[in-house]
């Protein structure tokens, strides 16, 4: 009755955006902040026509999201016209992890999704593992998922599905910021700068706030140069009047609407 | 067995005292008044961030951030808009009430006449927000404007706001009230970055970059994601450094994480 009601009261062309994936992709615990997913400014790009659903978790594999039911609650519930956006590769590749997957198992279950969501009439877009932060002596960005990226790609191109190259445009990005500059993309947090990590943090796989928006910003920017049917309903804002030269934009000249309340 | 007795009976004395001098900490609300490099925004025009934004994130679950912080405002039109009414009226006993402004109360050209508030006034008016907080037994916390990202041609960071920084001081002094030093101690985070680096934190997106701002934005004054963060770090530590009354107890404590091994997740 209730979805019933839901139907109608969103507009006939309303989709849902699902994401699948691990946690660079993934909605974080506030208590990990500032460490962020890529999911999380995704979320922002889109009109009011698309929901997005961001169902990665921390430390899964396709193997563990199968296994978990996670997989499930999006092809349960996958609508003609859906998206699901995969990007897994981080927790399979490890072979002393328990979520290690082979690469067969890896094409076979990417295979799968593929599947599930076409028999649904969605449509299912591959990601290759977003990079990790890793340079080699001579300041090169070097790629720490070069297998399981190519299988990735392997199964996009079998399966004619939309590929976008993450792993080596998240690699492009991290090389343009340098071994040092590159830390402020990733969850570099000094020690006695931030409550939740009192020691400090280093890492160099899991993103701050820039690094996960600059990733979303490279997806998007991929959705549009696929031309992917998504890409009409990213936020379309109507062009401001241009800046009136006389007002310096150094002045405190935005206004934002009566939001009272946080949390 | 009396010697069993006397020993309970002191341990149950110990531990009501303990129970009285300690009482479990009540909810609190922080009450956040200021312009816009504090204040919340839609998601619409993200990637704009206020530091009031992720300064709620850090405090436990006795704390509620109410932030009334609003773009453009000084401490002028935040009183004649009747910004500060509904705060002043929901104050409670032991609410705490940030206030920051000065962005647009410094403003001289002709178009921000509207806003602009003299050096006097700017004080009348703090200390009036101070008054009347402490009138509902509230706690008032003064914090000087966050700096603009400005740097002479040696590259040194320039101060944006000294006459309004000095009158934030002048009005702590006289008031006795807590200040939070945010124009200095950002000042010193910008110089430490550099002129180049000091973008990250910036409010600057190219035109083909976020949908939000399709001709790209780029000023010297507003915070992306990654720099409202590292504002309300600054205002964090500081309320720890100056053990600002209960406030500091109720910023939450993360696990000592050490390095985290890439493999993990």
């Amino acid at each position: 009755m209730a979805l019933a009601l839901m139907s109608f009261l969103l507009p006939p062309d309303h989709i849902t955006l699902y994401m699948a994936g691990d946690s660079t992709m993934s909605i974080k615990d506030v208590r990990a902040y500032p460490e962020t997913g890529w999911g999380m400014p995704f979320k922002a790009f889109f009109d009011q026509t698309v929901t997005v659903d961001n169902k990665a978790k921390n430390g899964r594999s396709t193997k563990s999201f199968i296994a978990e039911g996670l997989w499930a609650s999006i092809s349960d519930n996958l609508k003609e016209g859906d998206y699901v956006l995969i990007q897994f590769g981080h927790n399979d590749e490890v072979p002393t992890k328990a979520t290690y997957i082979n690469e067969a198992g890896f094409t076979a279950n990417l295979v799968k999704f593929i599947t599930d969501t076409k028999a649904k009439n969605a449509n299912p877009v591959l990601i290759t593992p977003v990079a990790r932060r890793k340079f080699n002596a001579s300041g090169q960005v070097e790629g720490t998922h070069d297998v399981y990226s190519e299988l990735v790609r392997k199964v996009a191109a079998d399966q004619q599905v939309p590929l976008i190259d993450l792993d080596k445009e998240s690699q492009a990005l991290v090389q343009k910021y340098g071994p040092d500059d590159s830390k402020y993309l990733y969850d570099y947090v000094a020690p006695g700068e931030n409550p939740n990590y009192p020691g400090g943090k280093s890492d160099d796989t899991h993103f701050s706030e820039l690094g996960a928006r600059k990733i979303a910003e490279i997806v998007l920017a991929d959705i549009r140069a696929l031309k992917l049917p998504l890409a009409d309903r990213i936020v379309k804002v109507r062009m401001p009047p241009a800046p009136i030269k006389k007002a310096p934009v150094t002045q405190d000249t935005l206004t934002t609407p009566a939001v009272v309340k946080q949390r | 067995m009396k010697k069993k007795i006397a020993l309970f009976a002191k341990a149950l004395c110990l531990l009501t005292l303990v129970s009285f001098t300690v009482p479990a900490p009540t909810n609190i609300t922080i009450w956040m008044i200021g312009d816009s490099t504090m204040c919340l925004y839609p998601i619409r025009q993200a990637p704009i961030t206020g530091w009031g934004m992720p300064f709620a994130n850090y405090f436990d679950k006795t704390v509620t951030i109410a932030n009334h912080a609003r773009g453009g405002r000084s401490t002028r039109t935040f009183l004649s808009e009747g910004l500060w009414k509904p705060v002043a009226d929901s104050i409670k006993e032991g609410d705490y009430v940030f206030m920051q402004f000065g962005h647009n109360d410094e403003a001289k050209e002709p178009q921000y006449a509207a806003r602009y508030t003299s050096v006097p006034d700017y004080k009348t008016n703090l200390i009036k927000f101070i008054t009347e907080t402490r009138e509902k037994k509230g706690i008032p916390i003064l914090v000087t404007p966050v700096s603009r990202r400005s740097f002479d041609k040696d590259g040194k960071a320039k101060e944006t706001h000294v006459e309004y920084t000095a009158a934030v001081f002048e009005v702590g002094t006289q008031m006795n009230v807590p200040v939070i030093d945010l124009d200095k101690k950002s000042r010193e985070l910008y110089q430490e970055m550099g002129p180049t680096r000091v973008k990250y934190l910036a409010m600057e997106v190219d035109s083909a970059e976020h949908p939000n701002y399709p001709r790209g934005q780029k000023d010297n004054t507003h915070f992306n994601e990654y720099g409202a963060r590292r504002m309300a770090e600054i205002v964090l530590n500081d309320i720890k450094a100056q053990h600002i009354s209960d406030l500091e107890s109720r910023i939450v404590h993360g696990m000592n994480a050490p390095t985290v091994n890439p493999q993990v997740k």
